[in-house]
């Protein structure tokens, strides 16, 4: 079996996009969670609130996703442009 | 499947020095898209009755009842005057992102918005529009001297935040939308695969598969659609708020 360079840049790319997916989605999924797990501690305490809340909830939830957003545009780079 | 992942069909025009691609299918989509939210709208506005003093029909009470969800959750705790002349433009957007999202559950069709060059538009389209309300409410001097708050010298800051701003709200919606892509496919494949592998399992590969790719889309496409609508047009609204206020 011959390994030429091309094949061995092959592989790494996959791996490359596997980690950066991988590690990148940890961040904003425990941060996400935070965020909804308070958001519904304040809406069991008042429950009038619960429409401002969830629309704060969603705003920083969608602004937390950046990061992830983030490493799904360079696993997309990774397997498609290089 | 999986080979044709990533490719497109390109349209290139040159207009001597000049050459201008255009992705077909993203183009043909976003139309469809647009004709069907004409559509829809010619079909809702006949349930506006001529006088006033009409009873309320189902469609006019529907209309009403959407339009004040719409500016409870967009538009919510926004000066009136503000919220007034961003409205048509925020729902539009809003209504704009949640059918393209929507259409891919269509099989063979496509959502206009795992292309970046759309979503990329349309934040652009609401920076611009953020220093657009900014400098007619507060005049141009004040806007762009709050470049230089708090500090003068953190004027790069201020400018590299916009930038990432911009930047990540493109491409959150892209992301999300071509993520989901990726994964129906992957996951109708691999699943594939697992099933011509075994043995006697081949009857229930089809009921299988149907049911697995319903449920996928649904999720992708209808729930995490109607998120990433929702998500894409609040912060527009916040985007032009902070600026403009």
């Amino acid at each position: 079996m011959n390994i030429s360079g091309e094949h061995l840049v092959q592989a790494i790319k996959y791996l490359a996009a596997g980690i950066a997916m991988g590690l990148g989605a940890i961040g904003p999924a425990i941060g996400e969670g935070i965020a909804a797990a308070h958001a519904l501690d304040g809406m069991a305490r008042q429950p009038e609130m619960e429409g401002a809340l969830l629309r704060t909830m969603i705003i920083g939830q969608a602004i937390t996703e950046s990061t992830g957003i983030y490493s799904l545009v360079v696993a997309i780079i990774l397997l498609f442009v290089v | 499947m999986l080979e044709r992942l990533g490719q497109k069909l390109i349209l290139k025009l040159e207009l001597g020095p000049l050459v201008v691609s255009f992705d077909v299918v993203t183009v043909a989509m976003s139309l469809v898209v647009s004709l069907i939210l004409i559509a829809l709208a010619l079909w809702l506005r006949r349930a506006i009755p001529r006088d006033p003093e009409a009873p309320v029909g189902r469609k006019l009470a529907f209309l009403v009842g959407a339009f004040d969800f719409f500016h409870e959750q967009l538009l919510g705790g926004f000066s009136p005057e503000l919220a007034k002349r961003l409205f048509p433009m925020i729902t539009t957007l809003f209504l704009y992102v949640l059918f393209s999202n929507w259409i891919s559950i269509v099989p063979k069709a496509e959502s206009p918005t795992q292309n970046l060059n759309v979503t990329m538009g349309l934040a652009l389209m609401v920076y611009a529009l953020s220093h657009y309300y900014a400098i007619r409410t507060k005049g141009a001097r004040v806007h762009f001297r709050s470049y230089l708050e708090p500090y003068p010298f953190l004027l790069p800051m201020n400018i590299i935040g916009d930038f990432g701003r911009t930047l990540s709200h493109g491409f959150r919606l892209f992301g999300n939308i071509f993520g989901g892509t990726i994964l129906i496919t992957i996951v109708l494949s691999l699943t594939a695969k697992v099933i011509a592998a075994i043995p006697l399992a081949a009857p229930f590969g089809l009921v299988f598969g149907v049911g697995l790719g319903t449920f996928l889309n649904a999720w992708f496409g209808v729930f995490i659609g109607a998120i990433q609508a929702l998500v894409f047009a609040l912060l527009a609204s916040v985007y032009i708020r902070l600026m403009a206020t």
